[in-house]
């Protein structure tokens, strides 16, 4: 069996963790290898090793059968070793040709013709459809995702390491990576992809090998494995993967949004006449590519954002012109799509985080002075309830919980707000598929509960979960609303791109 | 908590008694040690501090002593006291203080520190309120006839531009530089009385800055004066003197009549724009630094002038390259009927300006 | 290792090292290093009147310290403490030496305005930075430059002293924090009743950031601004607040300093103590108790770097040059905590290794 790179028995430690423990990963040449496991398994430590961006306490690394020992990254380009990262490193008012060659100066003389020449050669080779000369401003997410890949081409790269790669896509791009990475094996190159989307290997990866808490699990053949047993093995546990709902009993509308315009950051409207209303009893799923309007929509109807016209009414109310905090005490809760930046102060204790909103109020505290007895009861009662695990309870510092545990907190206190309408905004993103579950389960017993939830999320799968119906949003207006019944994922895929049902089905 | 608290008292105790034991061998054994306090600015002020600490560097040449100077950080009273305390306790048991701000000061540590000599320059002992004097048998105050060497200087200039105008900087407004001012308008008037000059001084243009220290706001007062037409600028200053010296040095340059009467020493080098011209005209010169020599050499003697206040020499310097014989010959004159009383110089403000 | 102990050993560990820095600078400057630092602690304790002068060095420092760490808190960088004292000592004294009243009512008087000058002083910052998000640092530098020339027309123009158009005038016995007995008793020491409004403030802070709501919304707009907007906290009023609290702070420092240390105050000098508070309020971690102690150690160097400096030769900037080392050390805390646990992990390896490989 040949295989092109060998890690074996791969032991790294950080103060207090143990990121990988004895793990081994044999890449066969020609092949798409998936490197699954939750977040925080250990599985971008383990390929920053490979990559020299940290060095292995213990183990063995081989390439085509040799010892190697990869200092730095440049080490692993020389090996033939490429990693496209989730954060593309790309300067945005750059062609692709320059970013393309930009750090690799040093070894040929700076010759711009011949080399836009060979990207687009590879471009055609590899089916990519670049355009050297594009700006990467100009051009979309899924084509500068691209530019990284032929970045590792460019390099003769012969092994190319994906991290996260569909995280940022839409499903139509995700089916043309698919394609690439295809193209990428016919021409002899082999894939390392490292993912906790079980679909994604099943439709493209050869092998599988599956690691939990630093520890390596085992290596599968996809083909001869169910999603099931993979996940399994990735938890630890069964895992359920379809939330249990009954129908929705939709009642009278709690959210009322009246041709609202909001202004993005860059001081253009970011979103136009916006209209949309969501009943109680169900769950609006508001679907798109990132950054069409999303966050203007929710941070207008939270007051983190001005409104430039329009009215929303919650249960009746105008409360566009109020303060964040009268917002909330009209019955309003939100899970913000960043738990680091808005959804928890991490120098605070959890306890002190589960009263973000509440410290004010009695009981609390009383005339200014905090009542730590209350906030302690508060947030052992919730942190109970919502399965939140800390070190030190409710002492803990927030930075030094899991992001599972993280967004449970955060998720348990707005729900336990009891509020009429729950706004959660990406509520699972970056959770392993134990929290994921579980918090589906929460936003669906809200629903059952009568309450309003406007669920805004960037992965389909999820909107296609828990939705009773679906706001598509693109280039900041409204396509469509649908009911889930009436609709699939290819739909809602091509009217995330801003195509209109009525022009589809001419 | 508490027990923080007696542990720190307990060490604090302890070192007391350490570093007590050490104390009196070192002083005994040692010479003399002798300690300056600088008033604002620093040690080479080309005036008053750098005066007084020359005297004291001068009687370290003829006997055996040790000397040291501290800065304070500020000019308060608190600072000046630390500066002395820290003197005081590192054996120091001679001090001079330059400045009439170390009067307050003086009037304190003269008794907080009976066994201490202290000589005060331009000033005498005093409370806060002014209530009470008090020079105790050891402390010596020191003042000087400024007026004197003001009049002299004003005459001698008057006479070397014979008409024009002139005018007046000074630093703060206190006696001492009051004094110089009033000497130097009696002395021009003088001139224009006796010897026929037409020598204008305006009030306008008699300014005290504020501080001893500010050399830019020096400039530009000067700049100012000279802008409307004054050829000499008598400047009692200190730091802010230098500003106006160096005002006047770029206009020589360039060929106008930009003349300073220097202040405390002579400051003709002090003044020199090119080879060996400079623009001070004359210097009224104060002998700062015999304060501490002559007090030292009779400390030597045990001769401590103690409780005491003496009035030292004033003057104009010896040589003055930039002085006429006119100019010369009618300073010397006059310094022979000032020595003779012949003529009276007032040093309070009287019809002056102030 | 907690939070806690992790903070006070780097602390320590930056002083020890700012103290290792100075003695080599002493033997560089030909100078004995053991025989500066023998001077330097006796120059602190040698006598009552020296000991207790360390306190009553040290008590401004606690209160301008406690104004940087306050806004520090809140994620504001206060560089204008030197300002707001100033201004805070110009209302104590002005009241001091003008309003007729019994000690009894003067004192409180002088500290409420001088409580409310040097709060007015932050306020300004704080509000430029709210409202038209001008940087903290700039406007407050700004300020300190403002109060300086107000000061410069202000002190000859209303409270001179006579004969001196660069000094106020020596404030009456009943307007001064000293108390006539314990500085007779200390054989004429500057503890004032400062060090006592400087406990009582440092006692204040710590309980309303640990125990009040206002604690809890200006630390929350000070570890996340954008999470304190999220929950619903007024993060402009929070800003404003902290710079009123913490010009008021460096206010009390004025007037503690003007009217407790000194007896005066002077033209054309801005305070350095409000700069130190800077360093202070590094050296204690931001927090009351530290800032307490690191003051005290700094009142320690201050008061007497003159003694050694009287009696070595060793220039007095070498204990400057300690301050500005330890802040050097604890501002790059991460190098020294990293360090830390560098060494805790080798010795633990060593640990492991001397049981032999148990797994």
């Amino acid at each position: 069996m040949e295989y092109i790179i060998e890690m074996i028995d791969i032991y790294k430690e950080f103060p207090g963790v143990i990121a990988n423990n004895n793990i081994t990963l044999r890449l066969k040449k020609g092949e798409v290898h998936a490197l699954l496991g939750e977040n925080g398994a250990g599985k971008s430590t383990l390929m920053s090793i490979l990559f020299g961006l940290y060095h292995a306490d213990r183990g063995t690394i081989k390439v085509r059968g040799k010892e190697v020992n990869i200092q730095n990254p440049n080490v692993a380009y020389d090996l033939g070793i490429g990693m496209v990262h989730q954060h593309f490193q790309l300067v945005h008012n750059f062609t692709v040709t320059e970013n393309i060659i930009l750090g690799s100066e040093g070894k040929q003389i700076l010759d711009r013709k011949t080399a836009s020449k060979k990207i687009k050669d590879l471009s055609v080779r590899y089916g990519l459809n670049i355009n050297p000369n594009d700006k990467i401003e100009d051009i979309s997410v899924g084509m500068q995702q691209r530019v990284e890949i032929l970045k590792m081409l460019y390099r003769d790269a012969e092994v190319l390491i994906f991290d996260e790669p569909t995280a940022v896509l839409t499903p139509q791009e995700i089916i043309e990576l698919m394609n690439i990475i295809r193209n990428l094996i016919e021409e002899g190159k082999s894939v390392i992809l490292i993912t906790h989307k079980l679909k994604e290997i099943k439709l493209i990866a050869d092998r599988c090998t599956i690691i939990r808490r630093g520890k390596y699990i085992g290596t599968v053949d996809v083909g001869k494995t169910t999603t099931g047993e993979m996940a399994k093995m990735m938890v630890g546990r069964e895992v359920l993967f379809n939330v249990d709902k009954d129908e929705a009993k939709p009642g009278e509308v709690i959210l009322e949004i009246n041709d609202l315009n909001v202004l993005n950051s860059r001081k253009t409207l970011g979103l136009k006449n916006f209209s949309l209303s969501v009943k109680c009893g169900e769950v609006m799923g508001v679907a798109g590519v990132e950054g069409n309007g999303q966050t203007e929509l929710v941070e207008a109807i939270t007051g983190l954002r001005k409104t430039e016209s329009g009215t929303i009414h919650i249960s009746g109310n105008e409360i566009s012109r109020l303060s964040i905090r009268k917002r909330y005490e009209t019955g309003l809760s939100y899970i913000p799509e960043d738990r680091h930046k808005h959804g928890l102060i991490l120098d605070y204790t959890v306890g002190e985080n589960m009263i973000m909103k509440l410290y004010y109020q009695e009981p609390y505290s009383k005339r200014g002075i905090l009542n730590p007895t209350a906030i302690e009861e508060h947030s052992n009662k919730v942190m109970e309830l919502f399965d939140v695990r800390a070190g030190e309870g409710n002492m803990s510092l927030a930075s030094n919980l899991s992001g599972g545990n993280q967004q449970k907190a955060i998720v348990g206190r707005e729900i336990d707000m009891n509020p009429d309408l729950l706004i959660a905004f990406q509520p699972t993103r970056g959770l392993d598929v134990g929290a994921i579950e579980y918090i589906h389960k929460r936003i669906i017993e809200q629903r059952d509960a009568g309450k309003a939830v406007l669920l805004v999320s960037l992965e389909l799968d999820e909107i296609l979960d828990l939705s009773d119906r679906v706001a598509v949003v693109a280039g900041g207006e409204l396509i469509d609303v649908v009911n889930i019944e009436d609709t699939n994922e290819n739909e809602l895929g091509l009217m995330m791109t801003g195509v209109r049902r009525e022009d589809m089905h001419e | 908590m508490k027990r923080v608290v007696v542990f720190l008292l307990a060490i604090m105790f302890i070192a007391n008694f350490a570093f007590a034991g050490g104390d009196q061998e070192e002083s005994s054994s040692a010479s003399l040690k002798v300690g300056m306090v600088t008033d604002a600015g620093t040690i080479d002020d080309k005036s008053f501090n750098q005066g007084t600490w020359e005297g004291i560097l001068e009687a370290e040449k003829d006997m055996d002593i040790s000397t040291k100077y501290l800065k304070p950080v500020g000019t308060t009273e608190a600072d000046y006291m630390k500066e002395i305390g820290n003197l005081y306790d590192a054996g120091f048991r001679f001090m001079v203080t330059p400045g009439f701000k170390f009067e307050t000061t003086i009037f304190q540590v003269q008794d907080k520190y009976p066994d201490c000599k202290f000589v005060l320059i331009d000033g005498a002992p005093h409370n806060a309120d002014w209530s009470v004097f008090n020079t105790a048998d050891n402390t010596v105050s020191i003042f000087f006839a400024e007026h004197e060497s003001g009049f002299l200087a004003g005459v001698a200039s008057a006479l070397q531009i014979k008409e024009g105008e002139m005018g007046f900087i000074g630093g703060m407004e206190i006696p001492p530089v009051q004094k110089f001012n009033w000497g130097f308008q009696q002395g021009v008037a003088y001139a224009n009385d006796k010897y026929g000059t037409t020598v204008v001084l305006n009030a306008e243009n008699i300014i005290y800055q504020g501080t001893f220290s500010d050399v830019a706001a020096g400039q530009q007062l000067a700049a100012q004066m000279y802008d409307k037409g004054v050829s000499v600028i008598f400047a009692a200053a200190g730091g802010v003197g230098v500003g106006a010296i160096n005002e006047a040095k770029t206009r020589m340059a360039a060929g106008e009549d930009a003349w300073i009467v220097g202040v405390d020493l002579d400051q003709y080098a002090d003044g020199i724009y090119e080879g060996e011209k400079s623009v001070i005209l004359t210097s009224a010169m104060k002998h700062i630094e015999l304060a501490g020599y002559d007090t030292l050499i009779a400390e030597s003697k045990g001769e401590f002038p103690g409780g005491k206040t003496l009035y030292l020499e004033v003057g104009v310097p010896e040589v003055n390259p930039n002085l006429g014989e006119a100019a010369l010959a009618a300073m010397e004159e006059v310094k022979t009927k000032i020595e003779a009383g012949d003529i009276e110089i007032s040093d309070v403000v009287g019809d002056l300006f102030p | 290792m907690n939070k806690k102990n992790s903070v006070l050993v780097r602390s320590l560990l930056a002083t020890g090292l700012g103290l290792v820095a100075g003695a080599i600078m002493m033997l560089f400057i030909g100078a004995n290093p053991f025989e500066g630092y023998f001077y330097l602690v006796k120059g602190a304790f040698m006598s009552v009147e020296r000991t207790f002068n360390v306190v009553g060095t040290g008590t401004a420092l606690v209160l301008t310290g406690l104004s940087v760490a306050f806004a520090f808190k809140t994620g504001l960088f206060n560089i204008g403490a030197a300002g707001q004292m100033l201004i805070g000592g110009l209302c104590a004294s002005t009241v001091g030496l003008l309003v007729p009243l019994p000690r009894i009512a003067l004192l409180p008087t002088m500290f409420i305005a001088a409580a409310l000058g040097g709060g007015l002083w932050g306020a300004v910052p704080g509000v430029l930075k709210a409202k038209f998000n001008v940087h903290e640092v700039v406007a407050t530098i700004m300020m300190n430059w403002i109060a300086y020339w107000i000061a410069f027309y202000y002190i000859p123009t209303f409270i001179k002293a006579e004969f001196m158009t660069t000094e106020s005038a020596l404030l009456p016995a009943k307007a001064s924090l000293k108390i006539p007995w314990l500085t007779e008793l200390t054989n004429g020491s500057y503890i004032n009743l400062g060090i006592i409004i400087a406990i009582a403030m440092v006692i204040l802070i710590k309980f309303i950031l640990d125990k009040t709501t206002l604690g809890y919304e200006l630390k929350a707009v000070g570890y996340n601004r954008d999470a304190a907007q999220y929950a619903g906290i007024k993060v402009n009023k929070n800003i404003i607040l902290s710079m009123v609290i913490a010009g008021a702070l460096a206010g009390l420092a004025g007037f503690v300093y003007y009217c407790g240390y000194s007896q005066n105050m002077q033209i054309g000098k801005l305070p350095s103590l409000g700069f130190d508070g800077i360093a202070v309020a590094l050296l204690g971690a931001s927090s009351p108790w530290g800032v307490l102690a690191a003051a005290m150690f700094f009142g320690l160097l201050h008061s007497a770097k003159g003694f050694m400096n009287a009696i070595t030769g060793i220039p007095p900037q070498i204990s400057d040059t300690i301050i500005a080392i330890i802040i050097y050390f604890t501002a790059t805390s991460l190098f020294i905590e990293r360090l830390i646990k560098k060494v805790i992990a080798r010795r633990k390896e060593k640990a492991k290794d001397a049981k032999g490989g148990e797994d």
